[in-house]
């Protein structure tokens, strides 16, 4: 009945005729909504609105947290402002841009050595029984292999070196995001496999201009995903006997007991974070602008 | 799968292509049994299509016509039997036998103009006399104005005359259609069923297509071939006589014609019987 709101003058039921009074029907008026309304879309400024209160609250919440601890306390539970001024001077006086540029290096590496591998994988797997049958069990044992078990092992490979932590974010990324390419390659739907066959289209073909063009826009989902998997690897990486980088810094401040400056770079990880998803998705956007869901 | 297509293609006659008396197409005592033979989805089937003609491939859910639809195209191999196109072999799926499904198969990422031209890249039409097909194409199933739209902002309806003007662009001998319909509603599945008329008439195609609905079978096919279940066999092989060899796209004229009563009356005890017959075993 919400929807009579909705439609227009002319859709209207008329009601003129036999015993009705003239002029128009009298308007229909709606229950009003409430906050827990069930298929409710709300506006953009609406959205925009709740958001803001959402993320206030929380910093509301901290800040009353640091001063509802006792005084002496109140160092290892840094207020707003305090953890706001300690990332400042992080970038101002410690060159800590160096770090977070470094830190974004390690990812963008490990995760486009996973991409370049996993996608192909992925996607061979999605498309032939056999690939799967064969690749499928060794895969799925890796995935249940920690990630951190193997920094010893690369610790003792490589050192405390680069490319032990470009390593690390590498296994901790590739076997999930081989998992997740297989299902969306597996998701394409089999009749547009079929149809392009019956169109006379080769393998090659069908692979190339039929499943992987399908299931591109979830691909780029699914690493959009992992990336941020490989974001909260960042901080293991780069805790053993890493100079540089955010997990770095972090950790000589946590040997000093600088909460405040701990809790800067765990604010500094999550904008990142929400950037790296930020550019997914517009990238999403303009690559796949036939996927874009229009609202009727 | 290579086996299969083996004992398709054994025996091939030399002759074929070149001879003008073979039909569109002959299956040849095709059988297709799953579980190593205990289950019969088509069991000894044969017959011959004619010229230009539409025939319905009608029966109970189960009877094995889509099997029987998926063999002539190649996606599925026959146990047993021979299938031939204009007397050649088929071994595998080819844009001579072009396939219309039931689910939509219009490509998301591609224009409905680039969906239409996307087949003829495979049976070597240049890039140019493409479009300009498939132009012509998007006219006839009146989607001129939505050459550039995107399928995701179509209608059902739209979306699988995308996939006709795709598959009639190919000019395939034999055009498939595995239900297309089923999945729209009654207002728009009548208004395809007189579009597909119109289009057949003037595109001249062999077509196979398979539905459940009978007043669809009677109203689109110049011949009911009406399949049993478990094995699929064929029960009766109906020429749509009242009709007269004319093809009416309005389906009020075809139904005050006499003789179309009968037709539905006798498909549906066809029907009921075989429902029967399945129910008690």
């Amino acid at each position: 009945m919400l929807q009579y709101r909705h439609l227009p003058a002319e859709h209207e039921p008329d009601c003129g005729g036999h015993d009705a009074a003239p002029g128009k029907a009298p308007v229909f008026v709606p229950p009003s909504k409430r906050f827990l309304e069930l298929r409710e879309q709300p506006s953009s400024n609406r959205s925009l609105i709740l958001g803001a209160v959402g993320v206030i609250s929380f910093f509301g919440l901290w800040e009353l947290g640091h001063y509802l601890t006792a005084v002496s306390g109140r160092k290892f539970v840094p207020s707003v402002e305090q953890v706001a001024a300690a990332l400042y001077t992080l970038f101002a006086d410690h060159n800590f841009l160096r770090d977070v540029a470094v830190s974004c290096r390690r990812i963008f590496i490990s995760f486009l050595a996973a991409a370049a591998i996993g996608v192909p994988i992925g996607i061979l797997m999605g498309c032939f029984g056999n690939v799967r049958a064969l690749l499928n069990p060794t895969l799925s044992g890796w995935r249940y292999l920690p990630a951190t078990s193997f920094i010893p092992l690369l610790l003792v490979w490589f050192g405390p070196t680069e490319q032990a932590k470009i390593a690390l974010l590498f296994i901790g990324v590739i076997f999930f995001l081989i998992a997740l390419i297989l299902d969306n390659t597996m998701a394409v739907p089999k009749e547009f496999v079929e149809a392009s066959l019956t169109m006379g289209a080769s393998r090659r073909e069908v692979v190339t201009g039929v499943v992987v063009p399908a299931a591109m826009p979830a691909i780029f989902d699914s690493m959009r995903n992992m990336i941020a998997v490989g974001w909260t690897y960042l901080v293991i990486a780069e805790i053993v006997g890493a100079q540089d980088g955010i997990g770095a810094v972090m950790m000589r401040a946590g040997r000093f007991l600088n909460v405040d400056v701990i809790m800067a770079c765990i604010l500094m990880i999550g904008v990142l974070g929400l950037l790296t998803d930020a550019i997914f998705r517009a990238a999403s956007r303009l690559l796949f602008p036939w996927n874009i869901e229009r609202r009727s | 799968m290579r086996h299969a297509s083996g004992i398709i293609t054994a025996d091939p006659d030399p002759d074929a292509a070149a001879s003008a008396a073979h039909p569109p197409l002959r299956a040849h005592r095709i059988s297709k049994e799953y579980l190593g033979g205990s289950f019969k989805a088509l069991d000894d089937v044969s017959f011959e299509l004619n010229n230009n003609e539409i025939t319905a491939f009608v029966g109970p859910s189960g009877c094995g016509k889509t099997t029987m639809l998926r063999i002539i195209a190649g996606l599925e191999y026959p146990t047993h039997g021979r299938l031939e196109v204009f007397g050649n072999p088929v071994v595998g799926p080819g844009p001579d036998r072009g396939m219309i499904f039931q689910a939509y198969t219009s490509f998301p990422w591609l224009s409905a103009l680039q969906n239409v031209e996307y087949g003829m890249k495979f049976t070597g039409v240049s890039p140019q006399e493409r479009r300009e097909r498939a132009l012509n194409f998007l006219k006839l199933v009146h989607l001129e104005k939505f050459a550039g739209s995107y399928p995701r902002s179509m209608s059902g309806g739209m979306k699988q005359r995308v996939a006709l003007a795709r598959t009639l662009a190919q000019n395939p001998k034999v055009l498939l259609m595995d239900e297309p319909f089923g999945a729209l509603d009654a207002q728009v599945r009548w208004e395809m069923q007189e579009l597909m008329i119109e289009l057949i008439e003037r595109e001249k195609k062999t077509v196979v297509a398979i539905t459940h609905d009978i007043e669809e079978a009677i109203c689109i096919a110049d011949r009911i071939i009406f399949f049993t279940r478990q094995p699929g066999r064929i029960k009766a092989d109906i020429p749509v006589e009242f009709k007269g060899g004319k093809r009416y796209p309005r389906k009020e004229e075809l139904i005050k014609l006499p003789g179309y009563a009968d037709l539905e009356h006798r498909l549906f005890a066809m029907m009921r019987e075989e429902i029967k017959a399945s129910s008690e075993t």
